[in-house]
């Protein structure tokens, strides 16, 4: 039996040795890497820079929103904004975020294994996610685009109501839609076929499950948005009547198959925030997950219900009302797992020893901000108070509570967890506490008050409203906390690209993690490991220890590694 | 039982009607229902955010790790099937209950009463007519509706996707073109409440406003009656200004009056244009080819006229035509000539800025009412 290269764990290497990051140099050795880890990366920078300008966009639009008659911008120009900060958001940012960027990264070296099943697909889905984004700024260029990411019809398919970016847009989600099923494929075989010798489906780190779940999401779900979108280019571009009611479609058609995809879609982005979090709260809190068996089948249910709940976001568009009862019925069913997974969060907390630094900050916050966001689906799951909520900013605060306030503050508590792994360098905890501080209260004031924005009426997609609405003081505060927000994100940029200038050198294991990425040094190797290393349970930490000497944790040398006979033996 | 104790429980606790932190005012017959669904709920809400909050504040302050003592590994349990299936069988129940209360306040938003009063609405990009067909009459950019009588909406889109929403009454529903879409509401409180277009309809989606004048049955009588009858009755000397406060709202939201240019050309200076023959159309040609003896313009009334029933007969330069081709089905003889009055009055009846100026004060008491009533633009 093989056994973990365990030579560079206990006598720290300290010297600086090949890795990924050095193992060839120039322009060209990335771009057309096929390692993994470049390829996570280069998903990294793209999925953030795209993150920059959308949240350029989200300030934007709150800043308009400042007067009642709209503060810098007209009507075309705000339904541009929201458009593109909705649109960019969705395809470009949260959906690639976790798995394409992070799990690119992170998955085959949980696996042990050199890279995922098959990496010219990797390296081919990462520039099918260019091309996609290219197309999105042709549609800029092109005419614009003001239909809102939902793209519906037929204002989108009508040529006098929808701006001349439409088709460009389209086609771009549509190859996005294909970079994410490649990726979901790729992962599915990687994670099916390349576990390392010990890791049995249960022995999986829960990230791999949740990943795993979303994989079968864009697989499965994804198509479905494919075809919708080219059959939304061909009535645009040729007037085959398909959606558009005077050309003998169906509007609501086209919002059945849209949500589809598109409820799956929301688990596509939550459930790798739910898997990272998994991982975060066991290995910040040093202590055993709780559980794990009702985690990971949870990720599973989660993901199949989804396929069964897309009508709740019809509930006044007209389909019948016999339909909505069952889909309100269905949709409570998904209430369920999540809130699963927050008591087993909590009870991992339970006797832990939790360090409170930024990835478990991160956490933490993850649990406050998504148990908001899981409580207020309760308020649009059902159907009587759906109808007063529905297309008002009750909703738009919810679903900022789940994507933004719950997906990517995930996916940015999982970026400071394996920045170590991923960089080599350690980042400042201090400005990292700070900066996780500014980002939780400006989330909070931003969207909590558009709560009550919405329950008091005020719709959606809004470049003006009422002055004597009432609704001027709820803007205002919420357009202050989106700055606090901007503010926040920029120090995090700030520290973390500093860190890898002016960082202190990360050892191969700096939080006490288990799984098999915190086994190979940091940065990792080109190989990630040179030896198949056989794994146990990865959520007992119990044999790890703290060495001084590397300012991170070490096996303990009188515990085996697991498929070794005597203890400390080699 | 449910539907009962959700009936029930509002009176008990005081029909306050005024707006709350959650809910704004609250103005018709089901909106005491669905305002203690969404407080039954949030009471669930805050149950459940405090005993997560409190947990997660709790537990990370007391096992906080001591930063110097990196040796030290939690040992909590790693699983207890009993707390799985408790955590996971309280919520089930819970939602259900939920559920169920949802659904029936749900039925009691859908199925209107028999005896409702009826009134049909037409959206477009991006105004509101509503029409009375008990009384024949229509208004634009105001629905009157009788107090304490339940009222069925019939609704269609001229265009794309919109939603009428009116806040204060809990009831939303899309409306979809090519076919009808309903909803009902029983107003409980006179007074005037905001409509809103809750789906994105593009441009003006924000300026598609409306409102809901509430009134009890006796002046809502008089309101009917007055508008089946004013165009008829007025005199033709005051036909400008009706068109300029009851049907330019349907226009207002493309066709300005100060000059400046929207989706559509100005309505300032409309008149001079049109007999100066300046207009220069997309097709190249302009106005003045159409004109004069023999053309088809030769009364230029009769380009006003085409203007507004086959819009996109001849379209300006540099504008598209987006403008709906149904006013021929809207507006009676009288209301189109009322309307090419105004034109040609345009100058008298707003300023250099666009603002209506005022009649003088020895109006007839009906033409005030007029005014009155004028909606805020559909």
């Amino acid at each position: 039996m093989t056994t973990l290269d365990t030579g560079q764990m206990q006598k720290p290497d300290l010297a600086p040795r090949d890795n990924y990051l050095t193992h060839t140099r120039g322009a060209w050795s990335w771009l057309f890497t096929l390692d993994h880890k470049r390829i996570g990366i280069m998903y990294l920078v793209c999925v953030l820079s795209a993150f920059f300008v959308a949240g350029i966009f989200a300030l934007l639009v709150r800043t308009q929103l400042l007067t009642p008659e709209g503060t810098i911008m007209g009507q075309d120009d705000y339904n541009q904004a929201f458009t593109l900060h909705g649109a960019i958001m969705v395809f470009l940012v949260i959906i690639p975020s976790i798995p394409a960027a992070l799990g690119n990264f992170v998955l085959p070296i949980m696996l042990g294994a050199k890279d995922v099943a098959f990496p010219r697909l990797n390296l081919f889905s990462f520039w099918l996610w260019v091309s996609g984004a290219l197309f999105f700024v042709l549609a800029l260029v092109s005419g614009g685009l003001d239909t809102g990411w939902t793209f519906y019809t037929p204002y989108s398919t009508d040529p006098n109501s929808a701006m001349g970016g439409m088709i460009p847009a389209v086609t771009g989600a549509f190859v996005l839609g294909f970079s994410s099923i490649f990726t979901g494929m790729n992962f599915i075989v990687t994670i099916h076929r390349l576990r390392p010798p010990g890791m049995t489906w249960f022995r999986m780190p829960l990230f791999l499950w949740g990943i795993y779940a979303t994989a079968i999401l864009q697989v499965m779900a994804t198509p479905v948005l494919g075809i919708t979108l080219a059959l939304l280019a061909v009535e645009r571009a040729f007037g085959i009547g398909i959606f558009n009611p005077e050309l003998g479609g169906d509007p609501v058609l086209y919002q059945h198959f849209f949500w589809f995809y598109s409820h799956p879609a929301v688990y596509i982005m939550i459930l790798p925030g739910m898997a990272i979090i998994s991982d975060l709260i066991a290995v910040h809190s040093h202590r055993h997950i709780f559980g794990y068996k009702f985690i990971a089948y949870s990720s599973i249910a989660i993901a199949l219900f989804s396929f069964l709940v897309w009508g709740h976001h019809m509930f006044t568009s007209g389909q019948s009302p016999l339909v909505n009862v069952i889909f309100s019925a269905i949709t409570f069913s998904v209430a369920i797992p999540s809130a699963i997974k927050v008591f087993n969060w909590l009870a991992t907390m339970y006797k832990g020893s939790i360090s409170w630094n930024t990835p478990m900050l991160y956490a933490m916050g993850f649990i406050f901000i998504f148990t908001i966001g899981g409580l207020t689906g309760l308020h649009l799951g059902t159907l009587a108070t759906d109808i007063h909520l529905h297309d008002t900013y009750f909703v738009v605060a919810h679903f900022h509570y789940v994507m933004m306030g719950s997906a990517l503050i995930a996916m940015i508590g999982g970026l400071h967890h394996w920045w170590p792994k991923i960089t080599g360098k350690m980042y400042n905890e201090n400005w990292g506490r700070f900066a996780f501080a500014l980002v939780f209260i400006g989330f909070n004031v931003t969207f909590f008050t558009q709560f009550m924005l919405g329950s008091q009426g005020m719709p959606r997609r809004y470049a003006t409203y009422p002055a004597d609405a009432g609704f001027q003081i709820y803007h205002v505060i919420s357009s202050i906390g989106s700055y606090i927000l901007a503010v926040g994100f920029f120090v995090t940029a700030g520290y973390l690209l500093q860190s890898m200038f002016g960082g202190r050198r990360a050892p191969a294991n700096p939080w006490g993690g288990r799984s098999l990425e915190w086994q190979c040094s940091s940065p990792p190797p080109h190989d990630n490991f040179s030896e198949t290393p056989t794994v146990g349970d990865c959520y007992d930490f119990s044999v790890l220890e703290w060495n001084e000497d590397e300012q991170g944790y070490v096996w303990r040398s009188d515990i085996p590694h697991p498929g070794e006979e005597e203890p400390g033996g080699h | 039982m449910m539907s009962t104790l959700a009936t029930i429980l509002p009176a008990m606790l005081g029909d306050a009607t005024g707006p709350t932190f959650w809910m704004p005012e609250a103005a018709s017959s089901v909106a005491g229902e669905i305002d203690w669904i969404l407080e039954f709920i949030n009471v669930i809400s805050y149950i459940f955010f405090f005993i997560i909050v409190f947990a997660l504040v709790y537990l990370a302050v007391k096992y906080r790790r001591d930063p110097e003592r990196k040796q030290i590994s939690g040992d909590g349990p790693t699983h207890n099937m009993t707390l799985e299936l408790t955590w996971t069988i309280i919520p089930t129940l819970i939602v259900l209950v939920i559920f169920w209360v949802g659904m029936v306040g749900y039925i009691d938003l859908r199925e209107s009463p028999d005896d409702s009063y009826e009134v049909g609405v037409f959206a477009q990009k991006w105004q509101w007519t509503f029409s009375h067909p008990e009384y024949g009459v229509t208004e634009g950019g105001e629905l009157t509706v009788p107090l304490g009588r339940p009222v069925r909406v019939i609704m269609t889109s001229a265009d794309v996707l919109h939603a009428f929403f009116v806040p204060a009454f809990r009831v939303k529903q899309d409306i979809v073109p090519g076919r009808y879409s309903t909803l009902w509401f029983e107003a409980t409180k006179p007074g005037s409440y905001q409509l809103y277009c809750a789906e994105y309809c593009g441009k003006d989606h924000s300026k598609m406003l409306a409102t809901v004048r509430v009134l009890p049955e006796d002046e809502f009588q008089d309101a009917m009656g007055k508008l089946a009858r004013e165009y008829e009755d007025l005199p033709d000397a005051d036909l400008p200004r009706y068109a300029l406060v009851r049907l330019y709202n349907r226009c207002s939201s493309c066709h300005s009056l100060d000059g400046s240019t929207g989706t559509a050309p100005s309505f300032k200076g409309l008149w001079d244009r049109t007999t100066g023959g300046s207009t220069v159309f997309t097709d190249g040609s302009s106005l003045k080819d159409h004109m004069g003896s023999g053309g088809e313009y030769e009364v230029p009334e009769n380009y006003i006229r085409e203007s507004i029933l086959n819009p996109g007969k001849y379209v300006v330069e540099n504008f598209t035509n987006v403008m709906p081709n149904n006013f021929a089905s809207q507006l009676k003889p009288r209301q189109i000539e009322a309307l090419v009055l105004m034109m040609k009055h345009m100058d008298e009846l707003v300023d250099e800025d666009g603002n209506i100026i005022e009649p003088p004060e020895t109006e007839e008491p009906k033409e005030s009412a007029m005014t009155e009533t004028t909606g805020d633009g559909g």
